[in-house]
């Protein structure tokens, strides 16, 4: 993958831990994300997705470990950061008595910083809402209010874009139209870190961290995840049928062909059966 | 952060404020309109029990700044919360509003609400009541119903901290609003209570409230209690300091 527009890292993530009670929702997290580049956090609910991305903007205090965001920590120096910051939560997160262009302008109006209208403007021609610019956000469907929201998150052109599952509850062409906007900002230099339950969103991601119950059990390309991923090897003989689950077909068919057969299939792994095998903890 | 900043998005935030309370014209209408009904349902159970003229004044005008001070604190605080668990507290501090913006911000949207609230609830107690006001009387009725607007306002952002939703700010109503009925002299001489209730009357914004409007009641005005006037804005900013420095971005 040669998708990187700078080299360096926007976010370091090392040895973070955090607890809600009694449950441990993110433990001993190590992750760097490079400058440019979609970083995608893949894992179930409760893995501890939205903890991370919420540690991250600053608005948790973790329990242990250290983040920085363009060199900053967000907790300490989380005022100066957050104008580098953009957020997209998991809820829309708007105010839905006004109107689409208000909204916009109200959480830019907090930045101040750059010229108001003109980037209002932009960002709502950006996720193509301008002709519902003056419609308040209760008249607007669920797929409109979540571009509304990744307006909002990209107002005030942040160089550090976090996105919780946007596209969930989003139409496959919506969805389509979402990645390709978070390209065309990465393209410019945007890190983004988008956390998903999708497949095919984790391959759009230049790099995946897979996380289950709070840790990181694989980060990696995500078309780097998949090759050496298992095969299941399926042997026709005498029409009886036998099924091999092998590390390496490549290795291991030799072997399982000492006995002539009459048919083979190979069956890879997606990445979706690897994200599930890590997830349980298998190897 | 330099003090131009702060008060533009003080500002921001009042405007927005503001612009959402117009949007919402059920909840204007029923905020306002609450505290009249019941206002009317005081004045007809009076009646009923067969309280007539001075007694009936001597306790609807305190009874008033009492209902502001309710209404407001609940709203308030019901917003606040609704703010966090929609999500868009979080969302404002992470693009770059301060406590003391946000704060500042509502207090300035809702005291356009409180202040009209006000003026509703003192003509309708004249309207009702036998007060015998003249205008420096309502003037300084006035005065307090709006300084008990703006602190129970600080008071509903310092408790909504505590709510993680809208349903637990109602266990907070009967542990904020029903000591100061007891500890205020709204129904009972602060003088006849307790020592140690008398104490605690002291940290009761609503005595302070009362004692000017006693004064008024008497014949006098509010500079004759001018300690207890001075106490309000002494209080509303101590409370506005207190939930400043407390205020939550999430649940």
């Amino acid at each position: 993958m040669t998708r990187f527009i700078s080299v360096g890292c926007a976010i370091e993530v090392a040895g973070l831990s955090h607890d809600y009670g009694a449950i441990r929702a993110l433990s001993n997290v190590d992750l760097q994300v490079e400058r440019g580049e979609i970083f995608g956090l893949i894992g179930p609910n409760g893995a501890g997705k939205t903890t991370l991305i919420r540690t991250i903007v600053g608005s948790l205090h973790p329990r242990d470990g250290k983040v920085t965001v363009l060199g900053l920590e967000p907790q300490a120096d989380r005022w100066k950061l957050r104008s580098h910051l953009g957020y997209m939560p998991q809820a829309a997160a708007l105010y839905d008595d006004l109107t689409v262009r208000a909204n916009v302008s109200f959480f830019l109006a907090g930045h101040q910083r750059g010229n108001g209208r003109a980037q209002v403007e932009e960002s709502l021609s950006f996720v193509e809402l301008s002709d519902r610019a003056g419609h308040r956000v209760h008249t607007l469907s669920g797929g409109m209010k979540q571009r509304l929201s990744l307006a909002c998150a990209l107002v005030h052109r942040p160089e550090v874009l976090l996105l919780d599952e946007p596209t969930a509850g989003v139409d496959p062409e919506l969805r389509a139209s979402f990645w390709q906007r978070f390209r065309d900002l990465a393209s410019k230099g945007t890190t983004i870190v988008v956390s998903t339950h999708q497949m095919d969103e984790a391959y759009a991601c230049d790099r995946i961290a897979i996380l289950s119950r709070g840790q990181v059990v694989a980060a990696d390309q995500p078309r780097l995840l998949a090759p050496g991923a298992r095969a299941t090897v399926r042997l026709w003989r005498n029409g009886q049928v036998s099924e091999h689950s092998v590390a390496d077909y490549r290795d291991e068919l030799p072997g399982l062909l000492s006995t002539p057969a009459d048919r083979i299939e190979i069956e890879h792994e997606t990445l979706e059966d690897v994200v599930l095998r890590l997830i349980r903890g298998g190897q | 952060m330099t003090t131009a900043t702060g008060l533009t998005r003080s500002f921001t935030v009042g405007r927005r404020v503001f612009a959402q309370l117009r949007g919402d014209r059920r909840f204007l209408a029923l905020s306002m309109v609450a505290p009249l009904v019941v206002i009317f349902l005081l004045k007809t159970f009076w009646d009923s029990i067969g309280t007539v003229g001075l007694a009936q004044a001597n306790f609807a005008a305190p009874a008033g700044v009492f209902i502001v001070h309710f209404v407001t604190y609940v709203l308030t605080a019901i917003v606040l919360v609704r703010e966090r668990v929609a999500g868009t507290m979080e969302r404002m501090f992470v693009d770059g509003y301060r406590p003391g913006s946000i704060v500042a911000g509502y207090l300035g949207g809702y005291t356009v609400l409180a202040t009209l609230q006000s003026i509703l609830i003192l003509i309708e107690l004249n309207l009702l009541f036998d007060l015998g006001f003249g205008f420096a009387d309502n003037v300084a009725v006035f005065v307090v119903m709006w300084l008990m607007a703006v602190l129970s306002m600080s008071l509903g952002v310092l408790v909504s901290n505590a709510a993680r939703n809208e349903g637990q700010v109602f266990p907070f109503i009967p542990l904020v609003m029903v000591p100061p009925v007891f500890l205020s002299g709204l129904i009972v001489a602060v003088d006849s209570l307790p020592t140690w209730a008398q104490v605690v009357s002291r940290v009761v914004p609503l005595y302070y409230g009362i004692e000017v409007v006693k004064a008024v009641l008497a014949g006098g005005s509010m500079l004759d209690a001018l300690g207890a006037l001075i106490m309000l804005p002494v209080l509303i900013v101590a409370v506005l300091f207190l939930a400043a420095r407390t205020l939550r971005e999430s649940r």
